[in-house]
């Protein structure tokens, strides 16, 4: 064997691929080939379903869910950017004026973790409720109408989705800005840069490679996310995850809901490329 | 409570049912799985095109029993047992696996759906399934028949007629009842300021507009969409197609007036003040009374779905003589209203009331004393003839129906 690996030594590389080969291959590659199938199919769960190749559920699930596949990009936008500007300036601190609690700061970034997300993602709903513990106080020292709510409104919503994603963009944040030299913002301001320039000239080309990253950690599950609406909105902020979920679960309509799975995942690749273009010329990995 | 539950956690059964996708989804081998979708006059039809073999039972049962039921649907003592299941096993010697694996009716069937279809074993000996899905499983063929005047004495013996020879299993051949409960109206008086008798109060257009935004509906399409077809003046045992879409009409002009489209979680809401009025299930509102005792549950003037959970033996079930056994026993109203003091749902027992009445005689707390005399006296555990008379069944679907309907209901509760 190892005369073999020795002669062979150009395959080893090859050699430490396939573990991590195989696992795309049995937890990707194998189910989203099955899903493509299931689009296909036609039928129903009591008489069983038959390939038919029916590429028209495509166009007909485009435009029959046309609204919820828009509104779940855009929730998804909106999201990305209020995770960035809540979590740049909080990684930028810990990063450089973290100092010796630097630790800490990072354990309670992901603090949350230790509770399941359904778990905190109901809890709002307590915390929010019309007649609760907030709005009800407010509600009564007059400081709000009485009608007034927070549950079953897009804010709800999209502020669900940030705060449960926020850590996914605090941490590839903090580890770029992290490895950032500080000798290199001195010799900026050395240069007499004012410390915005240094920051705008220095600092955030620098930690691009985090921006990207944590975009990309907050845009596609906030796209896809089911949870928070299902919770926290109501039929009007209704996203396509949702859609999906009462296709497959409810209607046991499985091939429309494989088909919008693929269209789900076609519109994210696509948001991608376009950003990865709007980056153009920026080293994007760390 | 835990009926009709919707499944929060969707991701994980999604990934399961993308397993099971991939696994190959085999047709049904019924031969009348494939009926045409001709409309049937009544639901019965549909449930009696099964095929028709004899019944299981009969003989010595065996020595254990696999119970499958819904969450939290049969009595618990401090330590978690079951003192109706411990005195099954000791009466009887059979030797009861319990499981609560059931969270919701078409994701269940779902799961024993391959099985069924290649003719093996589910696993389950008892099955515990809401009426128009014994209805779904009988017409596939999926359920043993069962003989209830030679097995279940005791259904036949101490059964409420109003259990007998409903629609979606005429002359009970494939189940009987387990628990029932009624979909009407909840309200808040403290939000409302009047007293809530009719349907129209939750769907006219004009009169819902003093609530608008405090308004649940039932994201479980059967009961929102039977909800509106009595407010048309439908049975909605017998609707058509186009009762479905003048349904599908109410419930879309009403639809910028609700708050949400609500599983269970519409509990909590009503009780902390979120909804003003909603559709509500009876066990909820009488477990929610005990904390607000001003809540309130009407079976509307327009009528009401009575819905049951029913005990069925699977196809292929391994153990259909102690099944039947524990269905006789269930029957027996020492143990129903054993039962009915801990589910509080309705019991298909009438006389577990007076058990109960007696039980709460004996009671050497007086706060349990008071807690039994509630439970017997709730009209939402054992309801008034005049409610009785008000209610009326789901429809059972055949597929092609289902589908449509279920497409009308997704425009309504997702746009």
């Amino acid at each position: 064997m190892s005369d073999w690996l020795r002669r062979h030594r150009g395959l080893v590389p090859y050699l430490f691929l396939v573990p991590g080969g195989l696992w795309l291959i049995a937890f990707f590659v194998v189910p989203l080939v099955t899903t493509a199938s299931v689009a296909l199919q036609e039928g129903s769960l009591g008489t069983g379903y038959r390939l038919t190749f029916n590429f028209g559920i495509f166009p007909e699930a485009v435009s029959r869910w046309d609204t919820q596949l828009l509104r779940s990009l855009q929730f998804g936008l909106i999201v990305t950017v209020l995770a960035m500007l809540i979590g740049y300036p909080m990684a930028y601190t810990i990063a450089f004026r973290g100092g010796r609690y630097k630790n800490i700061l990072l354990l309670l970034v992901i603090m949350p973790f230790f509770t399941s997300f359904i778990i905190r993602t109901i809890s709002w709903k307590f915390i929010l409720a019309d007649q609760g513990f907030v709005l009800g106080t407010l509600k009564d020292l007059g400081v709000l109408e009485p009608g007034f709510r927070l549950l079953a409104t897009p804010v709800a919503v999209i502020s669900g989705i940030t705060y449960n994603f926020l850590p996914f963009v605090v941490l590839p944040l903090y580890v770029a800005l992290e490895r950032i030299d500080p000798r290199l913002i001195e010799a900026a301001t050395d240069l007499y840069a004012s410390r915005l320039q240094a920051f705008l000239r220095v600092t955030l080309p620098l930690s691009i490679p985090g921006v990207f990253a944590a975009s990309l950690l907050s845009f596609i599950p906030a796209v896809g996310d089911y949870l928070n609406a299902e919770l926290l909105g109501s039929r009007n902020e209704t996203m396509i995850g949702n859609v999906i979920q009462r296709l497959y679960l409810v209607n046991n309509d499985y091939p429309q809901a494989a088909a919008l799975s693929l269209i789900l995942m076609l519109g994210i690749l696509v948001s991608v490329f376009v950003y990865r273009r709007m980056l153009h010329g920026q080293e994007l990995t760390v | 409570m835990m009926h009709h539950q919707r499944n929060t956690l969707g991701v994980v059964a999604l990934t399961a049912v993308m397993l099971l996708t991939a696994c190959g989804i085999e047709p049904a081998d019924s031969p009348d799985a494939t009926t045409d979708g001709s409309p049937s006059t009544t639901d019965g039809a549909t449930a009696t095109a099964a095929p028709s073999a004899t019944p299981v039972g009969g003989g010595e049962p065996e020595d254990e029993l696999f119970f499958t039921n819904w969450p939290l649907y049969i009595d618990q003592d401090d330590d978690g047992n079951s003192p109706t299941l411990q005195q099954f096993e000791e009466a009887t010697g059979i030797d009861v696996t319990y499981s609560e694996a059931i969270e919701d009716n078409t994701s269940f069937f779902g799961t024993i759906q391959p099985a069924l279809a290649a003719g093996e074993d589910t696993g389950h000996d008892i099955i515990v399934m809401t009426d128009w899905m014994i209805g779904n499983l009988a017409r596939l063929g999926y359920l043993e028949p069962i003989d209830v005047e030679r097995d279940v004495p005791n259904f036949v013996a101490n059964t409420d007629p109003v259990y007998l020879d409903r629609s979606y299993d005429p002359g009970n051949r494939y189940s009987v009842p387990f628990q029932s409960g009624i979909t009407g109206i909840g309200y808040n008086p403290a939000l409302v300021d009047e007293e809530i008798t009719s349907m129209a109060q939750l769907l006219d257009p004009e009169l819902i507009e003093k609530y608008c935004g405090q308004i649940g509906m039932f994201v479980e399409m059967r009961d929102s969409m039977s909800f509106a077809m009595l407010y048309n003046g439908v049975n909605p045992s017998e609707a058509t197609m186009e009762d479905a879409e003048a349904a599908q009409q109410v419930l879309l002009e009403q639809a910028p007036c609700v708050r949400d489209y609500y599983g269970n979680e519409y509990a909590q809401a009503l009780a902390d003040g979120s909804l003003a009025i909603t559709m509500a299930w009876s066990g909820d509102v009488f477990q929610l009374q005990f904390d607000n005792p001003d809540l309130q549950f009407v079976v509307p003037e327009e009528g009401a779905i009575l819905w049951t959970d029913n005990m069925a033996i699977p196809k292929g079930a391994q153990h259909p003589n102690a099944a039947l056994a524990m269905m006789d026993y269930l029957y027996d109203p020492e143990v129903a209203a054993q039962v009915a003091e801990w589910v509080n749902y309705i019991t298909p027992v009438p006389g577990a009331k007076e058990i109960i009445l007696q039980h709460a005689e004996e009671a050497e707390d007086p706060e349990d004393a008071e807690y039994l005399r509630t439970v017997a006296e709730s009209p939402l555990v054992f309801p008034t003839e005049d409610m009785l008379s008000r209610l009326y069944s789901y429809k059972v679907l055949d597929e092609d129906e289902e589908r449509a309907w279920n497409e009308l209901f997704q425009e309504v509760v997702q746009g």
